[in-house]
């Protein structure tokens, strides 16, 4: 079998939830070697679960398995003196860090540029955090809610009028800023033979204030003065495009050319009103979304959501049902793309975990091995690749600086 | 600018984006900020939707005026070849040899009736790496199926938690996954770049955009596959409902609100000492996470009463003092205005070559390493000349000729 594309790239990871660990999976699933320095008590989000039967069980957390396939952990105490000869051979070892710790957290580590360069010439440093780690909110403590909605995303398209400006039912924030830093971190590390040494600071807010939001509006706000705000609809100005209910959940409800509104027709049996000239386009028919948008719900509350997908799917119209999450799990569409995937791990037994984001023909991908315990390639890493004899590794231990895997996990 | 060219990272990479709207188009993007050359292939026979969306730069329509077109692409150089006609292909043909990488976003199999199909470019460049990224992949029963960027969502289970708690799904008013996919796809397309490098090998890269934005729902998918449990609308609430409060509260203002996200018990005494320690919060149900977020729909009210009498960014301070993760809710208007984004320079200003000044977003990752000056979304064939007779070598009669049938055009 060919090999992975990343199997060069030796990667260490510290910090903990969602960002820094989504970073360090999307590198290990095209096989980067990661190596994650846990706390003694582990990744935070090894207490977030989901646990099996909503048991917590620090070694049961499905989100922390999601992302930290593929990786192996190591339970180290880097603020202890004593794991800091591990943790320079580590850094000397690595050519990506990737951490997702505030500034002034970083430089307690000795997580500088400056310092990290000094032990490795050609480090790339990629710094992920909420905020940024420069300008006046750097210092500011932030989960992914409070960056996600410094971007304005909520307010401008997300909710009700009136109502609060809505996430997207995830960690959206630290979703992109974890993957904007894997792109940018990668993009570092192609030219690191002609750039040498890079530091990388990536705001999860600002990647999403300027990308999404700011990509739509900032220009006719810093020309014009004037900006919009969330509607709770999909799209104000043409219709029909929102999300309405049917008989069994709801369907995204799209027709906004003059063929997908013929479309639609066709897959609502022609009815009269349809053929109005006044709703023979997008705009108009906006404008008087509070007539048509009833009449077309009197027929999508008449049929189930994947009925009319498909009906309106092979009539030309881009009409899809809101997947429940189980309903996007077990279509049959991801299961002829083989996309997810089953492992063993020692406590939870086997699990069907989300694969790879996408496809290379010449080269594998995706998770191939569990989530680590914690700890349980503390031996391992810290007398291969730090060089700590086994006698110095047991000491670290019985010091309480490093541990290795403590039989049934912490409950 | 000329020293970025050579410099930066992904100097020497040669990009041919086919991307079209905005996913395809923030792919070449991405790259084009680490110092590819990217140029976009377009046409005036069909002028990309984007190019005609309001507002226009100087209030005055124009295919090279939308700003927001000029701020997705940016990044992007432009030639115009009508791909209709023969001899059209036969010059992307000849710009596909000279480049590393081709990008596309168009459904599966446009790209091969139009003759630009992976076997034929691998014929013409053995090593290119194709990137190609429809909704939901190359293959699989949903191959074809159509969306938008704003509805590929529903797709992926992610839509189905969106929306106030107990409540319907709330439709996002844009497509969020486009830029998300964007980038993510200058990353598939940095890993294959890797993969060619130490191999000589190129391929054609099969993304579905669904698959990658089901990342982002591992949380609720997660619950599904070891508990079977379907997740609704989340409302703000944190994914795992491992913490509260957890939530965006009204303040002093039309519309303004502050975003309140308490994950430990210091955070919460840091809180309820930020409150001055009023009785509803230390009565002692809510001293666990556990009490918390049993009683959070209470919690939440309670604190909403609280918030209500401030100034989100006075609050948003003094709840950072006492060590409590707290930010103003911003608008689309306070992103220009707000102090963190000017200091970082998330927005900057620049001269359109059509001469008018506008603003975009600028290279939002702060890196050390040298990269090319951010200038605006390209004017529809910009770089004909440069890639037409400086890269592929077509003579000026000759160039000239092509202009005035039509086929670059």
């Amino acid at each position: 079998m060919a090999s992975a594309a990343l199997e060069s790239i030796k990667v260490l990871e510290l910090g903990g939830m969602v960002s820094a660990p989504f970073c360090g999976k999307l590198l290990g699933d095209f096989g980067a070697e990661i190596v994650k320095i846990e706390p003694l008590d582990g990744d935070v989000s090894r207490g977030w679960g989901p646990f099996p039967g909503g048991q917590p069980h620090s070694e049961k957390s499905g989100l922390f398995f999601a992302l930290n396939t593929n990786k192996r952990s190591v339970a180290l105490d880097a603020d202890d003196e004593r794991a800091a000869p591990a943790m320079d051979a580590l850094i000397g070892w690595a050519d990506v860090i990737v951490h997702n710790f505030l500034p002034g957290r970083a430089e307690a580590l000795g997580l500088t540029f400056d310092r990290l360069r000094a032990a490795n010439p050609d480090i790339v440093v990629v710094a992920i955090t909420p905020f940024g780690s420069s300008g006046p909110y750097a210092a500011w403590k932030g989960y992914d809610l409070n960056a996600f909605h410094l971007t304005a995303t909520g307010s401008r398209y997300c909710g009700h009028a009136g109502k609060p400006p809505l996430e997207h039912g995830t960690f959206a924030a630290d979703f992109y800023g974890g993957m904007t830093a894997a792109t940018w971190g990668l993009g570092a590390l192609y030219g690191r033979s002609r750039c040498g040494a890079q530091s990388l600071d990536v705001s999860c807010a600002e990647a999403i204030a300027a990308t999404f939001v700011g990509g739509q509006n900032i220009g006719g706000c810093a020309q014009d003065g004037r900006f919009e705000k969330r509607t709770g609809v999909g799209m104000p100005l043409g219709a029909p495009a929102t999300i309405l209910p049917c008989k069994d959940g709801h369907v995204w409800m799209l027709a906004l050319e003059p063929g997908q509104w013929n479309g639609l027709a066709r897959a609502m049996g022609e009815p009269d009103w349809m053929q109005l000239e006044m709703f023979q386009d997008m705009f108009t028919r906006a404008q008087n979304s509070d007539a048509i948008y009833p009449l077309i719900e009197e027929w999508t509350m008449q049929h189930g959501k994947f009925e009319i997908m498909e009906k309106c799917q092979a009539e030309g119209v881009p009409v899809t049902a809101v997947f429940t999450v189980a309903e996007a799990a077990e279509h049959p569409h991801l299961e002829a793309r083989d996309f997810l995937v089953e492992l063993e791990h020692a406590e939870l037994g086997t699990v069907r975990t989300l694969g790879a984001p996408f496809k290379f023909p010449s080269c594998p991908g995706g998770p191939t091995r569990p989530a680590p315990l914690l700890g349980e390639h503390s031996a391992e890493v810290l007398t291969s690749i730090a060089g700590l004899s086994a006698a110095e590794y047991e000491e670290l231990c019985s010091q309480g600086v490093a541990r290795g895997v403590r039989q049934g996990g912490t409950q | 600018m000329s020293d970025a060219a050579t410099t930066a990272p992904l100097a020497g990479v040669r990009v041919a984006n086919f991307g079209w709207v905005w996913a395809g188009p923030v792919a070449g993007q991405t790259l084009a900020f680490m110092g590819a050359d990217v140029v976009k292939i377009e046409s005036r026979t069909r002028i990309d939707l984007t190019r005609t969306l309001p507002p226009f730069g100087g209030g005055e329509p124009g295919p090279d005026r939308s700003l927001s077109n000029h701020a997705c692409w940016a990044g992007n150089g432009s030639i115009t070849l009508n791909l209709k006609k023969p001899e059209a292909i036969e010059l992307a043909l000849q710009l596909v040899a000279e480049c590393d990488v081709v990008i596309e976003n168009f459904g599966p199999g446009v790209m091969t009736n139009m003759g630009l199909g992976y076997d034929v470019l691998r014929k013409t460049r053995p090593d290119l790496v194709m990137f190609s990224m429809p909704a939901a992949g190359l293959y699989g029963p949903l191959r074809d199926v159509r969306t938008y960027g704003l509805s590929l969502t529903s797709i992926t289970g992610l839509d189905s938690l969106v929306g106030y708690r107990g409540g319907p799904p709330v439709p996002v008013e844009n497509a969020f996954s486009d830029p998300y996919n964007g980038i993510m796809g200058a990353f598939a397309v940095l890993t294959a770049l890797f993969h060619r490098d130490r191999t000589g090998e190129g391929q054609h890269i099969d993304y579905s955009q669904a698959e990658a934005v089901m990342q982002m729902v591992a949380p609720a998918y997660m619950d599904y596959a070891l508990n079977g449990r379907v997740a609704g609308p989340m409302g703000n609430a944190h994914p795992l409902g491992a913490a509260a409060p957890h939530g965006v509260f009204p303040c002093k203002g039309d519309d303004r609100w502050i975003s309140i996200a308490v994950l430990t018990d210091d955070e919460w005494s840091a809180l309820v000492g930020a409150m001055e320690g009023p009785s509803w919060a230390t009565e002692g149900k809510y001293d666990t996470t556990a009490g918390r977020v049993a009683a959070a729909d209470e919690l939440h009210a309670s604190l909403a009463e609280w918030t209500a009498g401030f100034d989100d960014r006075e609050l948003a301070e003094r709840l950072q003092s006492a060590g409590v993760a707290a930010a103003p809710v911003l608008n689309v208007g306070d992103l220009l205005e707000d102090p963190h984004y000017r200091a970082r320079n998330t927005f900057i200003e620049v001269r359109h070559p059509l001469g008018f000044d506008e603003t975009i977003y600028g290279k939002y990752v702060k890196t050390t390493a040298p990269t090319p000056d951010t200038r605006p979304g390209p004017v529809m064939g910009q770089d004909n000349e440069r890639v037409f007779k400086d890269l592929l070598g077509i003579a000026g009669e000759h160039f000239d000729n092509l202009v005035k049938d039509e086929i670059i055009y």
